[in-house]
C-alpha cells in the first residue's frame, strides 16, 4: 500500500459517498414530490387515524426536514421503517436479503468466471478447431440470451427432464433455502456474462499466444500448461479484469429478474414488491445500499488491477 | 448523409505511372464502410433480420392475422396448427398476432431509445468535450456518479415513480441511463479531435465553434457514435421486455414480447410454447442487432481488430 494508493481509495471513497448522496436524495425528493402519499389507496382510514400515520412517520414534516431526518437515520446505519408492514426495521431486512442476494451472486460469478475464462482458454490455445468453432457459436447464442429466457430452459429442463426422470426424489428447482435450488438460478444469472468473459478471454488470449516471449518459452521447452497458465494467461487477464466491474453490475440487475422468477428472497425481489406495494422508505433504502454496494465491488476490481499488472499504479 | 471527412478519400496514387493507372471509382467513406459490411456474413444475416422485423412492426400497426387483444379465439393454450400458427395462450389469444405487435413495440422502444439517448449523449458529449470548463465538470460528475450503478434499478424506479406505462415514458426512463454511454463516447472522441490539425485550421480561417463542432469534430466522430447507438437498440429492448416481464411495461393488452413470456412462465410445464416463441423472437432480435452492431463496428474502424 503505497500512500498513492490511499490517496486513490480515499478520493475513490468520496465518490461513491457523493454517488449515494446525490442518488438518494434524488429519489427521495422524487418520491416525496408525488402527489398523495403511501396510506391514501392502501387503506380506508378515517381523518384522525390518516394524520396519526402521517405523523408516525414524519411524514407531516416538510420534505427537508424529512431529508435530513433520513440522512441522520442513515449515518446512524438506520433506514428506517417499512411503510406497508409498520414496526419492520428497514435495516435489518435489507441486511438478511442481502446475505441472499450475495449467495445467489456469488455462485452467479463463480460460474460466470470458471466457464467463461476455461472456454476462453481453450478456445485461444486450439484456434480454429471445432471446440472453438462450437464454444464461439454458443458464446454468440448465450450473449443474445436474457436471463429469464436462459430460466425458462433450464427450469424446462429440469423439470420436465430431470425431475421426471428421477420421479421427483433428486431435484426441486423453484425455491430458495436448499444448496440444491442454488445451481438453476445461478447459472441462468451467470451464462450471458460468462460469454461476456469467453469473448473477451479468448481475444486477449489469441493477441498474447502469439506474441514473442510465449515462443520463446516454447522454444525452451517448457511444458504447456506452464506456457499458457503462467507466462500467456497473466498478461490475457489484464482486460478481462477489467470487465469485471461492469459484469458484478449486471450480475446484481439480473439477480433482480431471477429472484422474481425464482422466487427468492432477496434485495431484487424486494425492491420489485416495494415498488409495487409503493413502500418506498424500502425503495429508497435498498437503492441506496445498491449504490453503495457497486461503488464498493467496482472499486474492489480497480484495487485489483496492480496485482495483476504491475505497470498501473495509483 | 453527412460529407466523409476528406482524409478517408483514396487519392490517386502518385507512385504509379499515370498512364497505367486507372483511377478507380471514387469512393466515399460509407461506400467504403459498406464494401466491409458486406463481406461480413453474420451482418449481412442480422440486417435482413431487422429489415424483417422492421416490416412485421410497420404492417402489424394496420393488419394482424387476429385482433391482438382478441381472447377465446380456440381452446386456451392450444398448441400450433393450420388456424393458428403459433397456437393460442392462456386467454386464447393468437400468438403469431400477438408477436407481430410486440416487434411494433420492441422497436419502437429501441430505435426510440436510441435516438433519444443519441441526441441527448452527443450534445452533452460534444459540449463538455469542446468547451471543458464548468460544462464538462457537470456532465462528468453525472457520469460518474451514475455509470456505474444498476442502469435496471434506476428505470423501473422512473416508471413505477411517475406510474405512466405510455411507450414514451418507458423510452423516456431507459433514455435517461442509455445517454450515459453516448457521452462518455463523445466527450472523449471530441476531446481528442479538437486538439487535431484541421480543427486548428478550421478555426485559424475564423470558422466559429458551432460550424466546428457540427461540421469537423462531428461527422470525425460518427463512426463509433453509429456503432453506441447500434448497441443501444437491443439494450433498450432488453430492458423493455424484462420491464414488462415484472410487470412494470406497456398496459395490457399491448402485447408486448416480455409480458408474453412472463405469461407463458406459468404454464411452463403444459404449453411451453407460450413462452418459448416470444423468448425466441426476443433471442432472434438482439441476435441480430449484436450481429449488426459488431459488423459495424469492424466495418467502421478497419484497424482495430478485435
Amino acid at each position: 500500500m503505497t500512500r498513492g494508493t490511499l490517496i486513490y481509495i480515499g478520493q475513490r471513497l468520496l465518490l461513491i459517498t457523493l454517488t449515494a448522496l446525490i442518488v438518494s436524495s434524488v429519489v427521495f425528493i422524487g418520491v416525496h414530490q408525488l402527489p398523495g402519499n403511501a396510506f391514501l389507496t392502501e387503506r380506508r382510514t378515517n381523518a384522525a387515524a390518516q394524520a396519526a400515520l402521517l405523523h408516525h412517520y414524519g411524514l407531516d414534516l416538510p420534505w427537508p426536514v424529512q431529508y435530513v431526518n433520513w440522512l441522520t437515520g442513515v449515518l446512524h446505519g438506520d433506514l428506517g421503517e417499512s411503510l406497508v408492514n409498520r414496526g419492520v426495521r428497514i435495516t435489518p431486512l435489507v441486511l438478511r436479503e442481502a446475505a441472499t442476494s450475495a449467495t445467489l451472486g456469488f455462485w452467479a460469478m463463480v460460474f460466470t468466471v470458471t466457464l467463461g475464462m476455461s472456454l476462453g482458454i481453450v478456445a485461444a490455445v486450439k484456434q480454429n478447431t471445432l471446440l472453438d468453432y462450437v464454444a464461439s457459436f454458443c458464446a454468440v447464442i448465450g450473449y443474445s440470451m436474457p436471463s429469464f429466457v436462459t430460466a425458462t430452459f433450464l427450469v424446462l429442463l429440469t423439470v420436465t427432464g430431470f425431475y421426471a426422470w428421477t420421479g421427483g426424489t433428486i431435484y426441486e428447482n423453484i425455491g430458495w433455502g436448499k444448496p440444491e435450488q442454488i445451481p438453476v438460478p445461478a447459472i441462468s444469472l451467470g451464462l450471458l456474462p460468462s460469454a461476456i468473459i469467453f469473448r473477451l478471454t479468448r481475444a486477449s488470449m489469441l493477441e498474447v499466444i502469439r506474441q514473442d516471449y510465449v515462443r520463446t518459452a516454447w522454444a525452451k521447452g517448457l511444458r504447456s500448461r506452464i506456457v499458457v497458465i503462467r507466462h500467456a494467461l497473466r498478461n490475457a487477464l489484464i482486460p478481462v479484469v477489467t470487465i469485471l466491474g461492469p459484469i458484478t453490475t449486471s450480475v446484481i440487475t439480473g439477480s433482480i429478474v431471477i429472484e422474481y422468477i425464482f422466487g427468492i428472497p432477496g434485495l431484487g425481489k424486494e425492491f420489485i414488491n416495494s415498488i409495487a406495494n409503493r413502500d418506498y422508505n424500502i425503495v429508497i433504502g435498498v437503492f441506496t445500499f445498491y449504490a453503495i454496494l457497486v461503488g464498493l465491488a467496482n472499486l474492489l476490481v480497480d484495487l485489483v488491477y496492480p496485482m495483476i499488472d504491475p505497470r498501473i499504479r495509483y | 448523409m453527412a460529407t466523409a471527412p476528406s482524409t478517408f478519400e483514396p487519392g490517386p496514387d502518385s507512385f504509379v505511372a499515370t498512364d497505367t493507372y486507372e483511377v478507380g471509382e471514387r469512393m466515399s467513406a460509407w461506400e467504403d464502410t459498406w464494401r466491409r459490411l458486406r463481406r461480413n456474413k453474420l451482418a449481412l444475416v442480422g440486417m435482413a433480420i431487422i429489415v424483417i422485423l422492421v416490416i412485421t412492426a410497420i404492417v402489424s400497426s394496420f393488419w394482424t392475422p387476429y385482433d391482438v387483444w382478441r381472447q377465446s379465439l380456440g381452446p386456451t393454450y392450444q398448441g400450433p396448427t393450420g388456424k393458428h400458427p403459433f397456437g393460442l395462450d392462456d386467454s386464447g389469444r393468437d400468438i403469431l398476432s400477438r408477436l407481430m405487435g410486440g416487434a411494433q413495440v420492441s422497436m419502437v422502444v429501441g430505435v426510440g431509445t436510441a435516438t433519444l439517448s443519441s441526441i441527448i449523449g452527443i450534445m452533452l458529449g460534444l459540449l463538455a468535450g469542446f468547451y471543458r470548463g464548468w460544462v464538462d465538470t457537470l456532465v462528468s460528475l453525472l457520469i460518474n456518479v451514475f455509470y456505474g450503478l444498476p442502469d435496471l434499478l434506476i428505470v423501473l424506479l422512473i416508471v413505477a415513480v411517475t406510474q405512466q406505462r405510455g411507450l414514451g415514458n418507458i423510452i423516456l426512463a431507459i433514455s435517461l441511463t442509455a445517454w450515459l454511454g453516448m457521452a462518455r463516447l463523445v466527450r472523449g472522441q471530441t476531446l481528442s479531435l479538437r486538439e487535431r490539425e484541421f480543427v486548428e485550421a478550421a478555426r485559424s480561417v475564423g470558422t466559429r465553434d458551432r460550424w466546428i463542432l457540427v461540421r469537423h469534430i462531428f461527422p470525425n466522430a460518427l463512426g463509433p457514435i453509429i456503432v453506441q447507438a447500434t448497441f443501444v437498440i437491443p439494450a433498450a429492448i432488453l430492458f423493455e421486455a424484462f420491464l414488462s416481464y415484472l410487470g412494470f411495461g406497456v398496459k395490457p393488452p399491448t402485447p408486448s414480447w416480455g409480458a408474453m413470456a412472463s405469461d407463458g412462465f406459468r404454464s411452463l410445464q403444459y404449453a411451453p410454447h407460450i413462452i418459448l416463441i416470444p423468448a425466441a423472437a426476443l433471442c432472434i432480435t438482439l441476435m441480430a442487432f449484436n450481429f449488426m452492431g459488431d459488423g459495424l463496428r469492424d466495418a467502421l474502424d478497419p484497424r482495430m481488430r478485435r
